[in-house]
């Protein structure tokens, strides 16, 4: 088979789900249920920190991700201080966050607020447990954070029961090595598939207090949150994709065997 | 910071304070060295013929976003933001997308089952790709089990393992370079 023709093959199993939909039903796997448990716990009226850990290449996954973390915790009613740890990840967090708020009508400044981007995310994690406006004297639109009623009540860790990272590096490690271990504030993180193996791990020695991992993830998020987007749907382009990819194995490997027993 | 971890004091606070602004500071700087090396490369790269005509994009890169930056700033609605937008974000997502088609053409052609450990791997390859996926629960409940199995084991130890060897490796080095042993940093 041709290389144009691999191509083509894994373009029409990824294309046709998004337009005629499979409908499949997602089994939700422990450690996205204990992602989602530890954000119904919180009382509402409480603050989390979302850090938006990544770069504009991985948005297929990180979107979704980040969409369903946010729709929880807006429905959950509590409040939300954001920043970002990459450049990249400002403008599109912000974006993410903005349409979010706006779907379930909260206002910026009282329920969230978006801190923006500091470069040295070690010193940026460690400055923020001790004063926020310290690190961020003012929001990413330049209003000053002791202006803003959100950070008024909060000022630092203290006033923070959970932190989120949606990332596609290892920035959630940073987060446990630095605002977990020195502030013992439970870490959530929202990783994409490729990361996901790298944190099981952390899981599993409670480091993390939960671990949804690509799009797999934001699908099971969105079947518990009862309200399926990006992530179903991209799961089910994904899963074709999935399969074709096998297919493909299998059929190498046959013609490999067959070219084998004739010489 | 080392000793305020451990100890509370206000002199060291106040030390430890200061040392996380100038880390901060310090970065900035080298941010700012960064792009002022990147633009000197391509300034000589456009007196070459064949890399001219991209670095002469990553130039125009780099004022357009430079001037509507400092001009309009970066707020929802700038052409920053526009071009941030409608222009990185999807060129970045594609170049990351066309990871699908390589993987599969590279799978087509080089996984083969040439030896039993080359067959486990391909197993085991296979069985996670089905079971991270709902199709995998179609095929069969065990599937997705199975996958997770391996991810929260084997995979697990492989992976601790690794963390674990990396931890002694940055301790070492840090001991080295804390007692003067390593000292290449300084260019020795």
């Amino acid at each position: 088979m041709k290389r144009q023709q691999v191509y083509l093959l894994i373009l029409a199993s990824i294309t046709i789900p998004l337009f005629l939909p499979l409908g499949l039903k997602h089994k939700v796997t422990p450690e996205v249920e204990r992602f989602y448990q530890t954000v119904e716990s919180l009382p509402a009226g409480s603050t989390v920190i979302v850090s938006f850990d990544f770069e504009a290449s991985t948005i297929a996954e990180t979107k979704p991700l980040a969409q369903a973390v946010l729709r929880h915790l807006f429905a959950r009613n509590v409040s939300v201080v954001s920043l970002s740890m990459l450049a990249e990840g400002t403008g599109l967090g912000y974006s993410f966050l903005r349409e979010v708020a706006d779907e379930f009508g909260r206002k910026y400044g009282e329920d969230y607020i978006f801190l923006g981007f500091r470069p040295q995310y070690q010193a940026t994690i460690l400055g923020l447990g001790e004063d926020f406006a310290k690190v961020f004297p003012k929001d990413y639109s330049g209003n000053n954070l002791s202006d803003i009623s959100l950070t008024q009540n909060v000022r630092n860790y203290e006033g923070i029961s959970l932190i989120i990272s949606v990332a596609d590096g290892d920035l959630p490690q940073y987060w446990v090595d630095y605002a977990q271990t020195r502030y013992q504030k439970p870490v959530l993180a929202a990783v994409t598939a490729a990361m996901a193996t790298t944190y099981y791990p952390y899981l599993s020695s409670g480091q993390f207090s939960g671990l949804v991992g690509g799009l797999k993830g934001a699908a099971e998020y969105e079947a518990l949150l009862g309200q399926p987007g990006l992530g179903s749907k991209g799961m089910e382009a994904q899963s074709l994709g999935h399969l074709m990819i096998i297919a493909l194995i299998i059929i190498g490997n046959l013609s490999y065997l067959i070219a084998r027993k004739k010489i | 910071m080392l000793v305020q971890f451990y100890f509370q004091a206000p002199y060291l606070d106040h030390a430890y304070q200061q040392v996380l602004d100038w880390v901060q500071i310090i970065y900035l700087f080298t941010l700012g060295v960064g792009a002022i090396n990147l633009i000197k490369i391509h300034l000589k790269k456009t007196t070459f013929r064949r890399e001219a005509p991209y670095s002469a994009i990553t130039l125009t890169g780099i004022l357009v976003m430079l001037f509507f930056g400092l001009l309009q700033g970066k707020e929802t609605g700038s052409v920053f933001d526009w071009v941030f937008k409608n222009v990185q974000v999807p060129l970045q997502a594609t170049m990351f997308s066309l990871l699908a088609f390589f993987v599969a053409s590279a799978a087509y052609r080089g996984f083969r089952a040439r030896s039993t450990e080359a067959f486990v791997l391909l197993s085991v390859a296979a069985i996670v790709m089905l079971g991270r996926v709902p199709i995998g629960n179609l095929i069969s409940d065990n599937i997705p089990d199975l996958a997770n199995w391996i991810l929260n084991f084997p995979s697990m130890a492989a992976r601790r393992g690794i963390l674990i060897g990396i931890g002694l490796g940055t301790v070492a080095t840090a001991l080295r370079v804390i007692s003067g042993i390593e000292r290449t940093y300084l260019g020795k």
